[in-house]
């Protein structure tokens, strides 16, 4: 069922063939715009995947920006998971903030809409992609973040942006 | 190690399994399958899809308040380690959920026990009314022992049953 609808897939992504794991080089979300599908299996279609070049984010931290554009994710050629370090491109900042459109920023993935596996065996997903914007060195910019942050950050050493959350999932 | 229970269909979740989904609001989703996953993704109301425990708690087919429910409520109030309390309950649980297993059981038994009566009152009137499309009536009327005793009932209006029709 779903290589059909994929075959039917009017995104200008090709995305034929593998659907269960990620999708490298591709859009984040394969969603299917054609008439035919069933009002079920739009919700089914939904494959998250990483976090890679092109993907916008939210910024939820007090630094200026709004949302950032992935350029680059560090360390790994299929894109940034949670807990990732990316490199953005400011496209949408308040207007008097550290940060201004434009810039080429450092960022921290704090949330992301695909789950991650932990090492109990269980699997986290968050509703959203989110980034709290980092210097080279790793201190975020900002001095607030909104919203859960998830506990992988404490291995990867993000220890100031969990003592700044609100909220530790 | 702690074991959780499903959001939509409250089933435990064992270690390894289903999907924590954390909502902005900082309120934490846990399934126990994708099955449940998937409902909740469809938007539906757990306390309306028939299989889950909330529907079935909520329209009384199953035990809604016991004592032994109380076993298990969720405490915040971290315990020190005893090793003779530890012990203990490691024995009381079996005997706790052999009991609430009974229980439950009882109840649906007692629930569905209505519809017995109901129906062998059912098929006993069956019996005594389409009798005839088994054996025929005049077979019935030799043998005594193919139908239901007969009642004698006095009636108070026998004389005008013998009065003849007039033209």
């Amino acid at each position: 069922m779903a290589a059909r609808f994929l075959s039917k897939s009017s995104s200008g992504s090709s995305l034929l063939g593998a659907l269960g794991t990620s999708l490298v080089g591709v859009g984040s979300v394969a969603r299917q715009t054609t008439s035919k599908l069933t009002y079920s299996d739009i919700f089914f279609q939904q494959q998250r995947t990483f976090v890679q070049m092109g993907t916008k984010l939210k910024v939820v931290d007090n630094s200026g920006a709004k949302r950032v554009m992935c350029i680059q994710a560090l360390k790994s050629k299929k894109g940034a998971k949670l807990g990732d370090i990316i490199i953005g491109s400011v496209k949408e900042a308040q207007p008097r903030g550290k940060v201004k459109k434009g810039d080429v920023v450092y960022g921290v993935v704090v949330r992301a809409a695909m789950q991650r596996g932990r090492c109990d065996g269980s699997h986290v997903r968050f509703d959203d992609n989110a980034v709290v914007l980092v210097n080279k060195q790793g201190e975020p910019i900002g001095t607030r973040v909104f919203g859960p942050v998830p506990h992988e950050l404490r291995k990867k050493k993000h220890v100031k942006i969990l003592a700044l959350a609100e909220h530790i999932a | 190690m702690r074991l959780e229970k499903c959001w939509f269909c409250s089933s435990t979740i064992y270690p390894g399994h289903g999907i924590q989904f954390v909502r902005n609001d900082a309120k934490i989703f846990r399934f126990c399958r994708s099955k449940c996953h998937k409902n909740f993704k469809m938007k539906r109301n757990p306390r309306k899809v028939k299989w889950t425990k909330a529907y079935r708690r909520l329209h009384g087919k199953d035990m809604t308040q016991d004592s032994t429910f109380e076993f298990e409520r969720k405490r915040n109030r971290p315990q020190r380690y005893d090793r003779i309390n530890t012990e203990k309950v490691l024995q009381a649980i079996p005997k706790i959920s052999k009991v609430k297993a009974t229980r439950q059981k009882d109840h649906i038994t007692k629930r569905l026990s209505v519809g017995r009566v109901n129906r062998r009152t059912e098929d006993r009137r069956e019996l005594e009314q389409s009798i005839s499309l088994v054996k025929a009536p005049s077979v019935l009327k030799e043998d005594a022992t193919l139908t239901l005793p007969k009642q004698k009932v006095t009636v108070s209006y026998a004389q005008t049953e013998n009065t003849p029709m007039e033209e």
